[in-house]
């Protein structure tokens, strides 16, 4: 089986949320509540343990590369996330039960049968996608529609999204053809354009990456993103120093030395 | 809003649009159960502290929080508190057990009551917590290096078995059950000490921006703090003397090293100081703040001998020390520019990694004042 994955266009995106709504009616969900934020179009506004496409609208007073707009100096920008299915994911390495998989198309999945509940992954996410549905238990993410795949069929969002800002398919093909969408943005003057995450050292790489016009932090991404296992080999190597010193000190007290 | 709820006999409003006599509850998230309707179960967005009310200036997401609030509630920090107390009692058990006279025997059993006790508290503060309590024994279906909380579990499952062992045969000195729980007690002693600490790297592997960069400094934190538990719970015992001066001698060593390594934490957390602000204010620097005080002044009562105020101090700051260290670190995750700053400071995975190209390209380039071009021009 292949390695299955999104490329995310953001250049293409023009915020209809048919991704959003296809996601939920495809999996199922439930409802998030229905209410009014008041920040540009976006409702939502993260992904969560029954949201998993969610659209960021983003206001900017500037202009986008050789765009012309009626407003002048200004541009808006949508970005529809969703769980990055990180080569080297924080949700599956922190998992203490293995309830967090990865699947034959390299996507990570939850089983909700064996999750227990613990919270670690929401913690261990570096991108806060993965969420704890309080009155369910467990915990819930994007399963890249693991059941669709299944039966040869393309995940919902990307089925449904009208201007294929959302490319589903084979991630090694995905990624030529979103590096020559990024030169064909730089030719026709919208310099911006880069990959965010098709190369991403801290996860070695997201299985969703995204085409971005802004820094990462605009749409809500981080700049850096880690997989925390990789950083903390620093703290074992230290709780095994202060083990030392705690069995010394224990030693010196009964002692007296 | 009864035209957006379900018409199914069993699902009235749980905002899935599907009725039982036509639909089938199959897709993946079918199975979500959902007890609280109009969105409720769901954890909502916290409101953010510096809520922007637009993206102009481009440096967050409309201040809403780039990462999730820990689920963990209060049982979380105090299991930090007392299964750092029972291992580290462990620990003087161990030494006592091992290189003590008769005279110390008294210690011996207390801290194996007390390690017992403290294992059977922790595993039920755990349980207490999950999502869903009943499926405690899927932590134990795998071994998962990779997560210490896996390891931590495995690590609570043995110090829990040689501790009760332990304990039982507390008052066994000869026979076959003497040595058998010496044997124990020793056993309890050797995981005891990990288990004192290794909550520090489970915190630290985590996204949470002051966790993550205080993550060599919080494991030696929480052991120190563990000997400050367990030597405070053991002076408001009674023992005889010689018992005495062994716990305070315990004491005091441990709480110098809390109040070192604490200072030592805020100097590898505040490299970047939006990480380590919750440190500094609100309610988790207040208790961080009343941690150090407890702490300080349980020392000064220990150095002058007053075993049971150094004890109630002792006790009230390594209870302050895990509660303001958890907290804290939720403040953190709700401030999306704590994670950007750090991550800008190239303490992301920058400091493993090298710098990640996407960070180099596509920020570097501040945009450009454009000069407006007509249509069809």
């Amino acid at each position: 089986m292949s390695k299955k994955g999104f490329f995310t266009d953001t250049t293409l995106c023009i915020g209809c949320k048919a991704c959003e709504v296809a996601c939920k009616q495809w999996n199922q969900l439930p409802d998030d509540g229905f209410k009014f934020t008041g920040l540009s179009y976006d409702n939502s506004e993260h992904l969560g343990s029954s949201t998993w496409r969610h659209v960021a609208f983003v206001e900017r007073p500037m202009a986008l590369g050789m765009q012309v707009s009626g407003a002048g100096n200004f541009s808006w920008l949508m970005m529809s996330d969703v769980c990055k299915h990180c080569a080297r994911a924080g949700c599956l390495e922190s998992c203490p039960t293995g309830a967090l998989v990865r699947t034959e198309y390299d996507s990570v999945y939850v089983q909700p049968d064996v999750c227990n509940g613990c919270g670690y992954c929401v913690s261990a996410c570096p991108f806060g996608v993965i969420d704890r549905r309080e009155d369910d238990g467990r915990a819930w993410k994007c399963t890249l529609c693991y059941d669709r795949l299944k039966a040869d069929m393309t995940p919902a969002c990307a089925k449904h999204c009208p201007t294929a800002s959302i490319q589903f398919g084979d991630l090694v093909e995905l990624r030529v053809r979103a590096q020559q969408r990024v030169e064909e943005l730089h030719r026709r003057g919208t310099t911006e354009a880069y990959l965010y995450g098709a190369d991403q050292p801290g996860t070695e790489g997201l299985n969703a990456f995204f085409l971005l016009v802004d820094k990462p932090e605009a749409y809500n991404l981080p700049p850096d993103p880690v997989v925390p296992t990789r950083k903390v080999r620093r703290s074992w190597v230290s709780l095994a120093g202060a083990a030392v010193a705690m069995a010394a000190l224990a030693v010196a007290a009964v002692t007296g030395v | 809003m009864k035209w957006h709820l379900s018409p199914g006999r069993n699902r009235d409003g749980d905002g899935r649009n599907i009725d039982e006599s036509l639909g089938v509850l199959a897709g993946e998230g079918a199975h979500q159960d959902v007890r609280e309707t109009a969105g409720k179960g769901a954890r909502p967005v916290p409101e953010p502290k510096e809520r922007a009310e637009s993206t102009a200036d481009r440096d967050s997401y409309y201040g809403l929080p780039m990462l999730k609030e820990p689920v963990w509630k209060w049982p979380i920090p105090t299991y930090f508190y007392v299964g750092g107390l029972a291992g580290a009692s462990a620990a003087l058990g161990m030494a006592a057990g091992r290189f003590g006279g008769p005279e110390l025997r008294p210690l011996c059993e207390r801290t194996r009551i007390i390690a017992a006790g403290g294992a059977v508290a922790s595993s039920a503060l755990l349980i207490w917590d999950l999502g869903r309590p009943s499926r405690f024994l899927n932590m134990m279906r795998v071994f998962r290096p990779t997560s210490p909380m896996n390891v931590g579990t495995w690590l609570l499952g043995a110090f829990g078995g040689f501790s009760t062992i332990a304990a039982l045969l507390r008052q066994k000195r000869t026979g076959l059950l003497g040595p058998i729980g010496d044997a124990a007690a020793f056993a309890a002693g050797v995981a005891g000490i990990p288990l004192a600490g290794y909550t520090g790297v489970l915190l630290s592997n985590t996204s949470v921006p002051l966790w993550q960069g205080a993550r060599t400094t919080l494991p030696p934190l929480f052991m120190a703090s563990a000997v400050t538990s367990a030597a405070s719970a053991l002076d408001l015992c009674t023992l005889p003397p010689a018992a005495q001066r062994a716990v305070r001698r315990y004491g005091i060593a441990g709480k110098i090293a809390e109040i070192a390594i604490a200072r030592m934490l805020e100097r590898e957390a505040g490299v970047v100081p939006r990480v380590i602000a919750p440190l500094h204010e609100g309610v988790s620097g207040s208790l961080w703040k009343a941690a150090k005080i407890c702490v300080v002044a349980s020392l000064a009562a220990g150095v002058l001998r007053q075993r049971r105020l150094a004890g109630w101090l002792g006790t009230v700051g390594s209870l302050a020390l895990r509660f303001a260290m958890v907290k804290a670190g939720t403040a953190s995750t709700l401030d999306p520019r704590a994670s950007f700053e750090q991550q800008r400071a190239r303490l992301g995975a920058a400091e493993v990694t090298g710098p990640a190209p996407e960070l180099e390209q596509g920020t570097a380039v501040p945009a450009p004042e454009r000069v407006l071009v007509p249509a069809g021009a």
